[in-house]
């Protein structure tokens, strides 16, 4: 179907965004963001080698074993941890401006009642604005992944593999998804508010609340990060001592985890950073067990799209209220 | 004869009962104002736990006969109890006084009453004047229920004994967050006054918050966003280098929120972190700068018109 009305309404709003550089914008922004995590990070892992090295070739002058300091280790997908948090906060409140304007650039020019007096069925109206919006998810994170993937070339100084471009492109698969959560939520949301700028500010409540308010909770009552550099640390205690001492707060470990689960970012957040071997548990551990032991966090997201693409055809558009605010 | 208030105050009046009445500023300042009650539960939970797990610790250390150490939990300061509250004004309060610096003007710009206001012999710095005092009103009310619910919290915690010195600390905290909230409302406000459409006018300052929250830091401390808003990581050094060290100074004076968590740290006794009270003088000199941005934009909105184009 060539021309199909789907097909119409979203190559226009593509071609919208694209004349007015607003997907331009925010993808260099949200670019900006990441790559600036990743340089940063890369500057400050040099500092911690060059550290290393001094105290090793002082150890060596002093005629002793270089054996008794611990070598930073360095595994490339790792320095991404800032980059991804970007995209997590970042990328979410980008998926809320996308939506957003994808309902009220009609709401505003008052053209919504004359695209809706055309032969176009109220779920192709919706259709076509969601894929477009999808698209321009699609493309903008991937433009911002194959930065990445080459500022992180060349910062590394190691060629990545086809392994760590799978996990790049997963991570960018598991983005396209969460990003486009806000993306629906927020063009539900300017779609069937009464004032297009309520809409907006109701968005960014929903986001403040799952992207950083929740994992904050959750990340703050960790017992760990009470006391500078951690209490066990503090303490002297080993890993295997420390399981055991923390299974007397079952309980509370149970509501600071149910708390961050509660946010779809926490869900992103664990799948990308075992997916990319960020958290310890998971570096240098095949794809294969790893998306077996995240597949909870992957359904969970696809659900949440899921779910709110559903509502947004289910729920019937009244296109009277929305032409006056 | 009954004397007439200023016309500023009665701007600032009538600005503060639109707010009142503003269904999503409301919204949000009772977010903020329940968030703070949270921090402090947050708080005590979390260090009330510390010391059960280092009670537990204790008695473990002591069974495989290993040497105890002192207890952290003592070198915590009551007031480091109200950490969170730190984050909670970074991140709901300043989105609540963004938008109602939004409100108090983008409202009146689409409901199309500022040519009334054209029509009528009012100054245009008694304008702004009165949408400035409503705006420094609100916020300011903003942060004194927080202060007040964080006072009542503390006297209804267990065992958790504040000196008249930490009860000025405290205060200093709130009057910290009144400016920090300030800064972010003028802002809003002024772009409210001079953007062509209500979104952008809106965007412009929540980006900006959010440069200046997650990628400052990034920048110049190579803290995470996450770590950045976690009141103990955020405290963290930047690496020793030159790198950090001249980009930090480079970007010392837009770092605003930089300014804002070495102050509250050291009102909440969190960190004596260097040059803190600089850091404060720095906040209030980009809060007037704002108010003076502020106040330019609305003292130049067209009164003639004054909506926006979409």
């Amino acid at each position: 179907m060539p021309n199909s009305p789907l097909r119409i309404i979203a190559t226009k709003d593509i071609r919208d965004a694209l004349r007015d550089h607003f997907i331009l914008i925010v993808t260099v922004f949200l670019s900006l963001a990441a790559l600036s995590a990743l340089v940063t990070g890369a500057i400050a892992l040099r500092t911690d080698v060059a550290t290393f090295e001094a105290a090793k070739a002082s150890l060596l002058a002093l005629g002793k074993s270089a054996d008794q300091i611990k070598s930073p280790e360095f595994y490339p997908l790792r320095l991404l941890r800032g980059a991804v948090e970007q995209i997590e906060i970042i990328g979410a409140a980008i998926g809320i401006m996308i939506g957003f304007r994808a309902a009220v650039s009609e709401r505003g020019r008052q053209t919504l009642l004359l695209v809706l007096t055309r032969p176009v069925a109220r779920w192709q109206f919706l259709a076509g604005k969601a894929v477009a919006g999808l698209i321009m998810i699609a493309v903008g994170l991937g433009l911002v992944l194959v930065a990445l993937a080459v500022v992180l070339h060349l910062v590394s100084g190691i060629g990545l593999g086809w392994d760590d471009i799978t996990r790049l492109a997963l991570v960018w698969g598991m983005a396209v998804t969460y990003v486009s959560c806000f993306f629906l939520l927020s063009f539900f949301l300017a779609l069937h508010q009464s004032q297009a700028a309520h809409a907006l500010l109701l968005g960014f409540a929903v986001w403040l609340t799952l992207v950083l308010i929740a994992p904050q909770i959750g990340d703050t009552l960790d017992p760990d990060n009470q006391v500078a550099g951690g209490v066990f640390k503090q303490l002297h205690i080993a890993k295997p001592d420390q399981m055991e001492i923390m299974k007397g707060f079952a309980s509370y470990e149970t509501l600071r985890s149910g708390i961050e689960a509660a946010s779809i970012t926490k869900h992103f957040e664990r799948f990308s950073f075992a997916v990319l071997g960020i958290k310890d548990t998971y570096t240098g551990m095949p794809l294969g067990p790893i998306l077996t032991e995240k597949s909870t966090d992957l359904i969970w997201i696809f659900l949440t799209a899921l779910g709110l693409g559903s509502l947004l055809l289910a729920i019937p558009l009244n296109p009277t209220k929305l032409a006056k605010e | 004869m009954t004397q007439i208030p200023p016309v500023h105050r009665l701007i600032a009046l009538q600005s503060c009962r639109f707010i009142l009445r503003e269904r999503t500023a409301s919204v949000l300042g009772a977010m903020f104002v329940v968030l703070v009650m949270i921090s402090a539960w947050l708080g005590w939970s979390a260090t009330d736990t510390t010391n059960r797990i280092y009670l537990d610790a204790a008695v473990f250390l002591k069974a495989a006969g290993q040497t105890v150490p002192t207890n952290p939990v003592l070198d915590i300061s009551p007031l480091s109890l109200m950490r969170n509250m730190a984050v909670y004004v970074s991140l709901i309060g300043v989105l609540a006084a963004i938008v109602i610096g939004n409100r108090l003007v983008a409202s009146e710009r689409k409901a199309g009453v500022l040519p009334l206001y054209g029509a009528r012999p009012i100054e245009r710095s008694a304008f702004a004047m009165g949408k400035l005092l409503a705006l420094g009103l609100s916020v300011g009310v903003l942060a004194a229920i927080a202060g007040v619910v964080g006072f009542v919290t503390f006297l209804l915690l267990p065992n958790v004994p504040v000196s008249p010195q930490q009860w000025l600390q405290f205060g200093g905290f709130f009057v910290l967050s009144a400016v920090y909230l300030l800064l972010f409302g003028a802002l809003a406000m002024g772009c409210a006054a001079m953007a062509q459409s209500e979104s952008v006018g809106l965007l412009i300052p929540v980006t900006l918050w959010l440069a200046v929250t997650f990628i400052l830091p990034q920048i110049t401390a190579n803290l995470n966003p996450t770590a950045a808003i976690n009141p103990v990581a955020a405290l963290a050094d930047a690496p020793h280098t030159a790198y950090f060290q001249w980009v930090g100074w480079a970007l010392a004076p837009i770092s605003v929120a930089d300014c804002y968590k070495f102050g509250a740290a050291r009102f909440l006794d969190m960190a004596q972190a260097p040059a803190s009270g600089f850091y404060m003088v720095w906040l209030g000199v980009v809060a007037v700068a704002a108010m003076a941005f502020a106040r330019h934009a609305l003292t130049n909105i067209d009164m003639t018109n004054g909506g926006f184009d979409a």
